[in-house]
């Protein structure tokens, strides 16, 4: 009996969560990392030594899942694995609406002992409908909800990025440093050895999931690469699908008598698929979150030109060069526009070609910025704007003079709310990083898409343009 | 060659244990899914390659047929360009002595006979089967491009017509096919053809693991292939 969406959809909105096998070794730390979980959060654990601690943390512990009095939604199991078919067999008896199995030890080992407990475990879930996650993963995180695997992720937020991931590591990864960079899940899901439900369920699911906006994955391989082929162009159809492939799967050994298959790598074929299915490629964890925060915050050029607005002349030629190198165009402006500039702009110390050379013209009236901003709007060579924010002279400013960091703040929502236009800031990493990290999360409450160099702006921002959905 | 012959290729290969078909039997496959390719004979005699070349018209390119021979024009059993029956004979000639000389112990089948085709830009066209998304089919720009730069684009089978116009435009080499520094630009919709002919066959023969169509001559008027090289899947499979 294959998962049901309903069955997957009660998993992944629990109103009762159960731990199984949680213990002193580990620091309770399922039981910690799941004591933001809004619902109610329960404990299955046999072992007298282990329950005086489960019960310190305020959680009722029973002996099995079939004494809870309530019917769970989600369960972690994290026994040893000769157990886990005993506890897979028992959220079928109780009706559990999905399992995540943390334990490992299964068909990753190679091992016989462990390919055959994971046979058995498909053996008694499969039938079921039971939506088992894993095994050999993480599970589950929803900050919304205060689902969480690790103590450092995020809660009582809504987020809007469905991610799947192979790796555990991965997820938790992109969980935090997303989180640090002001993007949140709507679900993710660690899925591991996916023994019953594989990546392309759970594309299939955030497809139709109205808090998902984009959906990321990272993956490493596919068991049935037809299947999620077809999940990931219906997906990619509807929203904005980045993929980070890791890895390279070894050829078949056959021995290879033609051009064509000699240079079909795993690499290469994977990027047709995500370039055949509307999708992205994202190579790393950092370039996932700045595509990922590109999609989400900035508009959709219309064409590959720019608008630069940097704070010096050295900064607007390696600001124009990051963007050239990424393949947009720094046009000239129009002529209106350049009319318009003469009558203001400051060019001691400064020059408005495009990029903008701006700091002395701002400087000397902060509304300048208002006016840059409505010329490069009107602008019809222009597609894009993307401003250089200098922590190395202004970050120390910004702090002694609060009130002219959020007059430059408004001047860009000002902008990002009445342009079509997308916008992008990039503030690069300096000698004064306290003050520097300040405005950056400040920038990132603001919902303004800041990146810490150029050339990562130029980068997600093209990536994001090439997206089928947006 | 009929289409009752053409459908006979595959088991008749399975029977003899080969898994390499002959040009001739690559192309009557291929011509079946409306592939353009040279009319190509196999000729068991240097009189009968003689015959067809004569029929067909010259100028001719004439090649080896052995199972055991991937590369044909390694063991130089590729002459072009033959002009008139005196030079068949010679040509003949020079591929026994070069195939004996560089494979010997293989008793070759016979000789293909084709007409030479009006050169274009050469580009390469494939299939392959790969282990999680099936058949895949790649597009480039052949000789040197494709052997050393590998500039190459693929699609997981089945193409739709967007896949085969992106494909071709994604390739670094493209601006070639456009008709670069006055260049008679290629006929880019016949490439567009043939890759989702190639995708219909595919699909129709899971038993092709791989598929060079290298070169292929992409021309101002129509594309065609020239050479064509097909392995089967082990036996079983």
């Amino acid at each position: 009996m294959p998962v049901t969406r309903e069955r997957l959809h009660r998993t992944l909105n629990p109103e009762v969560v159960a731990v199984i096998g949680d213990k002193k070794a580990s620091g309770y730390s399922w039981l910690r990392s799941l004591q933001t979980f809004s619902g109610k959060l329960y404990s299955v654990q046999v072992d007298p030594n282990e329950i005086p601690g489960i019960e310190e943390l305020g959680v009722e512990n029973y002996a099995s899942l079939a004494e809870i009095p309530e019917r769970v939604d989600f369960a972690v199991c994290a026994v040893p694995r000769q157990v886990a078919p005993f506890i897979v067999q028992g959220c079928v008896d109780a009706d559990v609406g999905g399992v995540t199995l943390f334990t490992s030890g299964f068909a990753e080992t190679g091992e016989e002992l462990g390919v055959e407990l994971q046979d058995k475990i498909h053996e008694i879930a499969a039938p079921s409908g039971l939506a088992l996650i894993g095994p050999n993963c993480m599970g589950v995180h929803i900050p919304r909800l205060g689902v969480r695997f690790n103590r450092d992720q995020p809660h009582g937020v809504e987020g809007e990025i469905g991610f799947i991931s192979q790796s555990g590591t991965h997820g938790m990864n992109f969980s935090l440093t997303g989180a640090a960079n002001g993007l949140y899940c709507s679900s993710l899901v660690s899925f591991g050895n996916g023994i019953i439900l594989e990546a392309a369920d759970y594309l299939d699911y955030l497809a139709d999931d109205e808090r998902t906006r984009v959906i990321a994955m990272y993956i490493e391989g596919a068991r049935d690469g037809r299947r999620l082929f077809e999940s990931l162009k219906a997906a990619a159809a509807r929203k904005p699908v980045i993929i980070w492939k890791g890895g390279q799967t070894e050829g078949g050994g056959r021995a290879i008598r033609s051009h064509t298959a000699s240079l079909a790598s795993d690499q290469a074929v994977w990027d047709a698929v995500i370039r055949q299915v509307g999708a992205v490629a994202a190579h790393n964890l950092d370039e996932m979150v700045d595509v990922v925060k590109a999609t989400l915050l900035a508009r959709r050029p219309r064409g590959n030109r720019l608008g630069l607005i940097a704070m010096t002349g050295g900064q607007s030629v390696v600001l124009t060069d990051a963007f050239e190198k990424a393949g947009w165009k720094v046009p000239t402006l129009s002529d209106a526009s350049y009319a318009q500039l003469a009558e203001f702009f400051n060019i001691i110390g400064g020059s408005y070609r495009n990029p903008l050379d701006a700091a002395g013209t701002i400087g000397q009236s902060p509304e300048h910025l208002d006016t840059i901003f409505d010329i490069l709007d009107a602008d019809e060579n222009i597609d894009a704007v993307a401003m250089e924010l200098s922590a190395t002279f202004m970050a120390r400013r910004w702090r002694e003079k609060p009130e002219e960091f959020d007059r430059l703040i408004g001047s860009i929502k000002r902008f990002m709310g009445k342009s079509e236009k997308p916008f992008l800031a990039a503030l690069h990493p300096s000698h004064v990083e306290p003050e520097a990290l300040e405005a950056r999360q400040r920038l990132q409450q603001e919902q303004i898409p800041t990146f810490p160099s150029f050339e990562r702006a130029a980068n997600a921002l093209r990536k994001s343009a090439g997206l089928a959905a947006v | 060659m009929t289409t009752a012959e053409a459908a006979g290729i595959v088991p008749r290969a399975r029977a003899e244990g080969r898994a390499l078909l002959s040009e001739v039997e690559a192309k009557a496959m291929l011509a079946e899914f409306g592939v353009a390719v040279t009319d190509t004979r196999l000729a068991s005699s240097v009189d009968e390659a003689a015959a067809i070349a004569a029929e067909l018209g010259y100028p001719v390119a004439l090649k080896v047929v052995a199972d055991e021979i991937t590369h044909k024009t390694d063991v130089g059993g590729v002459e072009l360009g033959i002009a008139d029956a005196d030079e068949l004979r010679a040509a003949a000639g020079r591929i026994h002595e070069a195939v004996a000389a560089a494979a010997p112990g293989v008793a070759p089948a016979g000789l293909s006979v084709q007409p030479m085709a009006a050169p274009g830009t050469e580009v390469i066209l494939g299939i392959t089967q790969d282990q999680q998304f099936g058949p895949v089919l790649m597009f480039g720009l052949g000789g040197v491009f494709v052997e050393l730069l590998k500039d190459v684009a693929f699609r997981v089978v089945p193409l739709e017509p967007r896949d085969a116009s992106e494909m071709i435009r994604e390739i670094q080499g493209f601006p070639v096919l456009e008709g670069f520094r006055g260049a008679e630009p290629a006929d880019l919709a016949a490439i567009e053809r043939m890759l989702l002919q190639l995708s219909e066959f595919a699909e129709a023969h899971p038993e092709v693991a791989e598929l060079d169509l290298n070169p292929v001559f992409a021309r101002a008027d129509g594309a065609i292939a020239v050479d064509a090289r097909i392995v089967l899947t082990p036996d079983g499979e």
